[in-house]
C-alpha cells in the first residue's frame, strides 16, 4: 500500500513536469504573428469590470465588452487583418490564461511592473495613467492630499500597483480587497476613508456617482510603473513588434483621447435605457437580462454537474465496493484527492492546464470541473446508500439466481437511490451555490453577472441583494421539488 | 438430489460446521432442528452457496456447486428456492413485481407470462387480491407467503426454509405453515430449519438434529421425538417440547 502511494505521488510529479512548460522552453521564432494570422483570430483576454478601459454596454441591442482597451484591441486586430475575439476573465486569472494559451494577448489596463515582466513580455506603453484618491463626496473638503489621510484606513485592490503606492500614506492602515466594487461599497459604508485608484477609472466612477469624489494623488511615482501595456507570452517577438506598430499609430494620431471620449458615451448610455431617455428606470428592469443570463448558466452548470456527477459517482462507488484492490484503489485515490482539494483550484487547474493542449471554452472547462468534483462527493453518497441497503436484499436476489449485476441494478441500487435522495438533493443545492466559483475563469454565471452589473450600474448593494434572492428562489424551489418526488418514491 | 460431502465451514477461527455428510432425496421433506448457534442456518446457506464452504463439496443434481463459475452457479441457484426468516421482500416492488423480477431478468421469461404465473401463485398462497400491494402494507404472515410464492415463481426443484415462522406474531404462524404443508403434499423437495415441532412431526419424512456443527442424530419424526438416543437430543427436546 505504502509503495503504491509513493508510486502515485511520483507519477503525479512526473506528469506535472510535462504539463508545466518551463519558461525557457516557450521561446520561439517569428511564428507567433504567423500563427495568429493563419488562424485569423486574435483572442484578447481582459477583465471587464474596469471602466472606462473595459466594461459591458449594450451596443445595437447586444451586450458587449467595450471601452478604450477594446477599441485598441479592435485597431490591433484590424491592422493584423484578423478577427477580434474577446474573453472576459477575472483579473487575477489573466496572466495564467495567457501562459496557458487560453488567450493570445492580455489588454486590461495592465501596468508592466518588474514582477510581471519576469513572467510575460509587454508591448510599448499605450496609455500613461495617473493615480487618484477616491473619497466620499461629503469629505472632499477634509481629504485633499496624502498627508490628510495619515493614520486612516485606506482601501486598495489586492495585488495592484496602488497597493504599493498606499504605503506612501503615513501610518495608513491598508485594507486589500480583490473586487473594486467591494472597495467602493466599503468606502460608502464608512469602513474605509479613501481608496487609492487608477486615475481614469476613479474619474469614471466619480462622474457616475454623486456620493463619490476623486482627486489626483500626490504620490511619488516611478515612471516605469506608470501606464498600461499589452501582455504577451515570452518570446513572441514577431507579434509584439506588429502590435507596437499599431500602438505607435495610435499615439501619433492621438487616438486614445478619441477612444476615451467614446467610452465615456457608452458609460453614460448604461445609465440610460435603449432610447437614450430617462435614467430613472428601475434597477431590475434595466439589468434583468444580466441576472437572467447568469441564472441560466448557473442552472446549466449545476444540472450538468449533477447529471455527470451522478454517472461518475455511481461508477466510482461501484469501483470502491469492488473486492479487487486494482479497481478499488484508483477510485479511492480519486475521491480522496478531489475531496481534499478546493474546487477553486480544480476549476483553475482544468481550465489552464487544458489550455496548454487545446482550446477548451471556459464554460466547458467549468462544467467539467464541477462534474469531476461532484462525482467524488456523489460517489461517497452512493456508496453510503448501497451499504445502507439491508444485506438480506442482496441475498434474496442472489438466491433467486439473479447475477451480481442484475441484483445491483434492479434491487440494491433503486433502494439505495431512495435512501440517498435527500443527500443528493443537498448536493445539488450545494452545487448551485458552489458553481459560482467558475466565475474566476470568466464563465458568465450568476456571480459573474453580478460583478458586471455592479461595475456598470455603480451600485454596490442592490445587485448583491437581487443575486441573493435569485439563489434563494432556486434552492428553495429545488428543495420543494425534491420533497415532492421523495414523497412519490415512498412505498413504505 | 443434493449431496453434501465433508462440508466444513469456519468464520475466522470459529469452526461452525465440522464435517457434515448428508443427502437429500427427490420429494423428501427434511426438517433440521437444534439449539441456537448450532450451525443450522450456516448449513442451509451452504447448500446454495450463499455461504462459501471452507472445505468439502455440495453436489446438486449431479453438478458440483463448490468452485463453480459465477454464471453457472446463478443458473443452478434458480433451481433452489430459499425463504428467509426476515422475508427479505423487495420493498420497492409490488407483490406481483416481487414474483416476476427474477424470472424476467435472469430466466428471460416474457413479462406477460411471468405476470400470469405470479397471479396464479399469489392465489395459491391465498393472496390473490394483493398483487398490487407493496410489502410495507402487508402483515408479516402475508409477506412470508409472498416470499414463498416468489421462490416458487422460479420453478425450483428444491425449497430451503430458514426459520420461516420465527419472526411472525403467533397468530400468523398457522397461515404460513399451511402453505408449507400444501407445498410438501404437492411433492416438493424441502429442507426446513424450524422450531415448529408440530410441523416437523406432521410433515417431515426425516428430522435432523444438529448440535455444535455436527448432525448428531437423525431419523423419522416418530423416532426422534419419542425415542431419541443421544443425550444432547433428549436434552434439547425436553426444553422445546
Ligand atoms: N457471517 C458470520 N460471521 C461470523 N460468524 C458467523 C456468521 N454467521 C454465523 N456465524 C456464527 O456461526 C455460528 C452458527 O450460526 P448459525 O446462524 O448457523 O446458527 P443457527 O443454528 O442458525 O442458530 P439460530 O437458531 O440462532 O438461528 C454462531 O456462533 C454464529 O455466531
Ligand atoms: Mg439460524
Amino acid at each position: 500500500m505504502k509503495k503504491s502511494v509513493k508510486g502515485i505521488i511520483a507519477l503525479l510529479i512526473l506528469m506535472s513536469t510535462f504539463m508545466i512548460p518551463g519558461t525557457s522552453a516557450s521561446a520561439e521564432d517569428g511564428s507567433a504573428l504567423q500563427r495568429v494570422q493563419d488562424e485569423g483570430v486574435l483572442v484578447v483576454g481582459t477583465s471587464a469590470d474596469f471602466p472606462p478601459f473595459e466594461f459591458y454596454a449594450v451596443v445595437d441591442g447586444e451586450r458587449q465588452v467595450v471601452g478604450m482597451d477594446m477599441m485598441i484591441a479592435q485597431k490591433v486586430a484590424d491592422d493584423l487583418g484578423v478577427e477580434l475575439q474577446i474573453q472576459d476573465i477575472g483579473f487575477d486569472s489573466l496572466l495564467p490564461a495567457l501562459e496557458a494559451r487560453n488567450v493570445d494577448v492580455v489588454i486590461a489596463g495592465m501596468t508592466p511592473t518588474a514582477e510581471r515582466r519576469r513572467s510575460v513580455d509587454f508591448s510599448d506603453i499605450y496609455f500613461q495613467t495617473f493615480q487618484n484618491i477616491m473619497v466620499r463626496a461629503e469629505d472632499q473638503d477634509v481629504y485633499d492630499s496624502i498627508e490628510s489621510l495619515s493614520g486612516l484606513t485606506v482601501g486598495v485592490q489586492s495585488g495592484s500597483l496602488q497597493e504599493e503606492l498606499a504605503n506612501q500614506i503615513p501610518d495608513a492602515q491598508i485594507m486589500s480587497l480583490t473586487d473594486l466594487n467591494d472597495l467602493l461599497l466599503a468606502l460608502k459604508t464608512n469602513r474605509i476613508e479613501a481608496i487609492v485608484m487608477q486615475g481614469p477609472n476613479a474619474v469614471a466612477h466619480a462622474e457616475n456617482d454623486s456620493d463619490l469624489h476623486t482627486f489626483v494623488g500626490d504620490f511619488e511615482l516611478d515612471d516605469d510603473d506608470q501606464g498600461s501595456a499589452i501582455a504577451f507570452r515570452p518570446g513572441e517577438d514577431s507579434l509584439v513588434e506588429a502590435v507596437n506598430e499599431s500602438l505607435a499609430e495610435i499615439e501619433e494620431q492621438n487616438l486614445t483621447e478619441e477612444y476615451l471620449a467614446e467610452a465615456g458615451e457608452y458609460m453614460a448610455q448604461t445609465e440610460l435605457d435603449e432610447d437614450g431617455e430617462e435614467i430613472e428606470e428601475g434597477f431590475v428592469s434595466s439589468y434583468w437580462e444580466y441576472f437572467w443570463d447568469g441564472t441560466l448558466i448557473t442552472l446549466l452548470i449545476s444540472a450538468l454537474g449533477v447529471i455527470f456527477g451522478l454517472i461518475m459517482g455511481s461508477l466510482l462507488a461501484l469501483m470502491r465496493l469492488s473486492k479487487r484492490v486494482l479497481i478499488r484503489f484508483p477510485a479511492t485515490a480519486y475521491v480522496e484527492f478531489v475531496r481534499g482539494t478546493p474546487l477553486l483550484i480544480q476549476v483553475m487547474f482544468i481550465y489552464f492546464a487544458s489550455g496548454m493542449f487545446f482550446n477548451l471554452p471556459a464554460l466547458t472547462a467549468g462544467i467539467i470541473a464541477v462534474s469531476l468534483n461532484s462525482g467524488a462527493y456523489i460517489a461517497e453518497i452512493i456508496r453510503g446508500g448501497i451499504n445502507s441497503v439491508n444485506k438480506g436484499q442482496d441475498e434474496a436476489a442472489r438466491s433467486l439466481g439473479m447475477s451480481k449485476k442484475q441484483t445491483m441494478r434492479h434491487i440494491v441500487f433503486p433502494q439505495a437511490l431512495k435512501n440517498i435522495w435527500p443527500a443528493l438533493g443537498n448536493e445539488f443545492i450545494t452545487i448551485i451555490k458552489e458553481s459560482s466559483i467558475v466565475s474566476v475563469i470568466g464563465v458568465g454565471e450568476l456571480i459573474f453577472q453580478t460583478r458586471v452589473v455592479r461595475s456598470i450600474s455603480f451600485q454596490g448593494i442592490l445587485p448583491l441583494f437581487v443575486t441573493m434572492l435569485i439563489y434563494f428562489v432556486l434552492t428553495y424551489t429545488l428543495t420543494k421539488l425534491l420533497n415532492f418526488y421523495e414523497g412519490r418514491m415512498n412505498h413504505d | 438430489m443434493i449431496k453434501v460431502n465433508h462440508l466444513k465451514k469456519s468464520f475466522g477461527k470459529n469452526e461452525v460446521l465440522k464435517d457434515i455428510n448428508e443427502e437429500f432425496n427427490q420429494g423428501e421433506v427434511v426438517v433440521v432442528i437444534g439449539p441456537s448457534g448450532s450451525g443450522k442456518s450456516t448449513f442451509l446457506r451452504c447448500l446454495n452457496l450463499l455461504e462459501e464452504p471452507t472445505e468439502g463439496e455440495i453436489v446438486f443434481e449431479g453438478t458440483t456447486l463448490t468452485g463453480l463459475k459465477e454464471k453457472e452457479l446463478n443458473q443452478l441457484r434458480q433451481k433452489m428456492g430459499m425463504v428467509f426468516q426476515q422475508f427479505n421482500l423487495f420493498p420497492h416492488k409490488t407483490a406481483k413485481e416481487n414474483l416476476t423480477i427474477a424470472p424476467v431478468k435472469s430466466k428471460g421469461i416474457s413479462q406477460h407470462e411471468a405476470d400470469q404465473k405470479a397471479v396464479q401463485l399469489l392465489r395459491q398462497v391465498g393472496l390473490g387480491d394483493k398483487e398490487n400491494a407493496y410489502p410495507s402494507s402487508l402483515s408479516g404472515g402475508q409477506q412470508q407467503r409472498v416470499a414463498i410464492a416468489r421462490a416458487l415463481a422460479m420453478d425450483p426443484d428444491v425449497m430451503l426454509f430458514d426459520e420461516p415462522t420465527s419472526a411472525l406474531d403467533p397468530e400468523m404462524v398457522g397461515e404460513v405453515l399451511k402453505v408449507m404443508k400444501d407445498l410438501a403434499q404437492s411433492g416438493m423437495t424441502m429442507v426446513v430449519v424450524t422450531h415448529e415441532m408440530g410441523f416437523a412431526r406432521e410433515v417431515a419424512d426425516r428430522v435432523l438434529f444438529m448440535d455444535d456443527g455436527l448432525i448428531v442424530e437423525q431419523g423419522s419424526p416418530e423416532v426422534i421425538f419419542s425415542n431419541p438416543r443421544h443425550e444432547r437430543t433428549k436434552d434439547f427436546l425436553s426444553k422445546v417440547l
